[in-house]
């Protein structure tokens, strides 16, 4: 998984490695994000890990961004894990 | 009158006459304020194909039913007029203390008209007017003119104010107020000096009642809570520069003059970068919570420089010229501020003309010995100041890119990136569809703030990188969305802290005004004030093909990233450029038809619209 902004300044590094269901909702990447990076928590995903907040969003491989709908993943892909308040 | 003044004060330089012009009750309903009020006001008093930098083009400054209301972020206001670099509508926005003593002038708008024979600085105290002589200002930097009339009026006048870049008429020009703030886009500080008026001093005593203070009272303190939570975090932390990185890595950050979608370089001016190594504090508007205006300054062995960076500026004279020394954007940055020039337009001309240098089009004996390449941060700061002082190559750059390519030809118009003469900002078209159709679409040229289309494209909502015909509509309601909150005026990083923006301010509204306003009816006015800049560009010339993007654009897939092997041909934006008018109740060919002014409420504006046939709409 790949930090950006303020996630990745609390996190203090770039990227976190996690292992994720193959079929996964937002819900299951936020929770293994948190065990891996507990400094997260409250930062950019819920303290419970149900989720990010409603502040952040992933994206797959830098090409689709990931909803409510379940996703499949393979070995090797990366997960994004930036702000959702796009513009500027 | 609650909430507004209901008028607008008319200032003629030339003949140096003042008078108080009555706005009523269905003008301020149907306009609203800000860019809405100012579009009505350019309508109304911009006589028909005017050159924009003739006496006779107005300069309007349009202030909303919120400021003084101290609701957070409501101390904003427009700057409006035709623009001299696209010939249609300008309009950008600004904010701060201009904006609460502009309204205590006892006025909602203030409209500049003629030109006067010598620098003037024009002094506003209430209701009192003042034609002061300014040539001791002429050739000050923003900052230092801001200073200057502080220290003549008094440090109550807020002051709004060009560079030498305005006076010079450099066609991007921007008018600055409040330590750094600028009405940045489609140069009204050519406009302004153009009337040779190097600053507008405002004072005011005049506050306005409203309908309902208790229950406002309550409204402000909410609003404030949740300006403070998750939906403004990434401003208040990061600010808006946080956009490098994460726009890098979805291949949405165009460089090298838009021939690339990523930038190498982008880990040296990223938002984190400058965080960690730059960050010196963050600044607030007046009336604002937020706080999102990053204060960087430099650390190498240079003289020590800082001032405001958005993601558009380190975008503009970062990525966009090639340059990955985070230093040098920040002096280029406050470069451009001080002289009073916007920083997209001139990073996008500048990066025209280093593509031009690097095609031989353009040579050192053009540039005057100056190395012009990407990357060359020292070649980019000196084009800027050639820029501003009108010296050498900067003559013609000062023109913009449309019109400095239409000069130097060789084809170089196929890598002016910019739309109806706007320069284009840093969301890359290709990797984000719906910010396609935005910019090919929007009445000021190449924007992003009056559709944020680029919304859906971050979203789960749309693939970005492929056209639909969905976007028409997605781009219509955030054409209406950004109309409304631009004339109320609410800053857009306040837009997910509503949880139904229309709703809450049309009680807001109702609260302030004590007219009637439903969400409906806020909607509405947003759809008529888009319609509104619409007419006055229709009037002014506008036709079918200016709606589109640069041949780059349209012909040269993305070379980098996760983007790479994207692109957008003419037929997919064709789509959505028809779903567009669609999506307005437009005519096949981009115009208005008669039928949708009555719905509208804007036949009479039209009738006095001076030049309109009905064959036109």
């Amino acid at each position: 998984m790949e930090l950006f902004g303020r996630a990745r300044l609390e996190a203090g590094r770039r990227q976190v490695t996690a292992a994720v269901p193959v079929r996964a909702r937002a819900g299951d990447l936020a929770a293994a994000l948190l065990e891996s990076c507990p400094r997260l928590g409250g930062v950019a995903i819920r303290e419970d890990g149900s989720g990010p907040l409603e502040s952040y969003t992933f994206n797959l491989n830098g090409a689709r961004f990931i909803g409510r709908e379940d996703v499949m993943l393979e070995s090797g892909d990366t997960l994004l894990l930036f702000s959702s308040q796009a513009g500027g | 009158m609650l909430g507004y003044h209901g008028a607008c004060l008319v200032i003629d330089l030339t003949a140096r006459s003042v008078r108080r012009d009555p706005l009523d009750e269905r003008v301020l309903r149907r306009f609203i304020g800000g860019t809405g009020l100012g579009a009505y006001l350019l309508y109304k008093h911009c006589p028909p194909r005017v050159d924009p930098l003739a006496p006779g083009s107005p300069l309007i400054f349009a202030a909303s039913p919120l400021v003084g209301s101290r609701l957070t972020t409501s101390s904003k206001f427009a700057v409006v007029a035709k623009s001299p670099l696209t010939g249609f509508i300008g309009d950008s926005l600004s904010s701060s203390f201009l904006a609460t003593e502009l309204k205590g002038t006892g006025h909602d708008a203030l409209v500049v008209t003629g030109r006067s024979e010598s620098p003037t600085l024009l002094s506003i105290d209430d209701g009192r007017v003042d034609f002061l002589d300014a040539s001791d200002l002429m050739g000050l930097s923003t900052s230092e003119t801001e200073a200057a009339v502080k220290a003549l009026l008094g440090r109550r006048a807020r002051v709004a104010c060009i560079g030498p870049a305005g006076e010079r008429l450099v066609r991007f020009a921007s008018i600055g107020n409040d330590g750094g703030r600028q009405a940045g886009r489609t140069g009204p500080g050519a406009v302004m000096g153009s009337k040779n008026l190097k600053a507008v001093a405002v004072r005011g005593t005049n506050r306005v009642d409203v309908s309902d203070p208790e229950w406002l009272d309550h409204a402000r303190r909410d609003l404030a809570r949740r300006s403070l939570g998750p939906a403004t975090e990434k401003y208040r932390t990061l600010g808006t520069v946080a956009n490098v990185s994460v726009f890098n890595r979805l291949g949405a950050l165009p460089s090298l003059n838009f021939r690339q979608s990523t930038f190498d370089g982008a880990g040296a001016v990223s938002g984190e970068t400058l965080h960690e190594s730059h960050h010196v504090k963050n600044a607030h508007c007046a009336n604002c919570t937020i706080g999102c205006e990053q204060i960087l300054a430099t650390n190498d062995d240079l003289p020590r420089v800082s001032g405001r960076m958005e993601y558009e500026s380190s975008f503009a004279l970062g990525p966009l010229v090639g340059v990955a020394d985070a230093n040098a954007v920040i002096r280029a940055a406050r470069l451009c501020d001080e002289s009073g020039i916007d920083t997209i337009s001139a990073g996008g001309t500048v990066s025209w003309a280093m593509e031009c240098f690097e095609r031989g089009i353009l040579t050192e004996k053009d540039t005057g010995g100056l190395d012009l390449r990407f990357g060359n941060a020292e070649a980019l700061t000196a084009a800027l100041r050639m820029i501003v002082e009108r010296r050498g190559l900067g003559d013609l750059l000062a023109e913009g890119s449309r019109r400095a390519a239409s000069r130097v030809g060789g084809g170089s118009d196929a890598w002016a990136m910019h739309v109806k003469g706007l320069e284009m900002p840093g969301y890359e078209p290709r990797s984000l569809k719906t910010m396609a159709l935005g910019l090919a679409v929007s009445t000021r040229g190449a924007c992003h703030n009056r559709s944020s289309a680029y919304e859906a494209d971050f979203s789960a909502d749309v693939d970005r990188l492929k056209a639909d015909a969905r976007r028409g509509r997605i781009t219509a309601d955030g054409e209406d969305f950004s109309a409304v909150l631009d004339s109320l005026i609410w800053c857009k990083f306040l837009r997910k802290a509503f949880d139904d923006l229309y709703a809450e301010s049309a009680a807001i509204y109702e609260r302030v005004t004590g007219w009637p306003m439903t969400a409906d009816g806020l909607r509405r006015a947003g759809e008529r004030i888009n319609n509104l800049k619409k007419l006055f560009n229709v009037r002014e010339g506008w036709t079918r093909d200016d709606d589109t993007l640069p041949a780059r654009v349209l012909e040269e897939p993305l070379p980098t990233g996760v983007a790479r092997g994207v692109g957008l041909d003419r037929e997919d934006l064709d789509v959505m450029i028809r779903s567009y008018y669609r999506a307005r109740g437009w005519a096949e060919d981009g115009t208005i038809p008669a039928q949708k002014l009555r719905e509208l409420g804007l036949e009479d504006v039209v009738e006095s619209g001076k030049g309109v046939s009905s064959g036109a709409l």
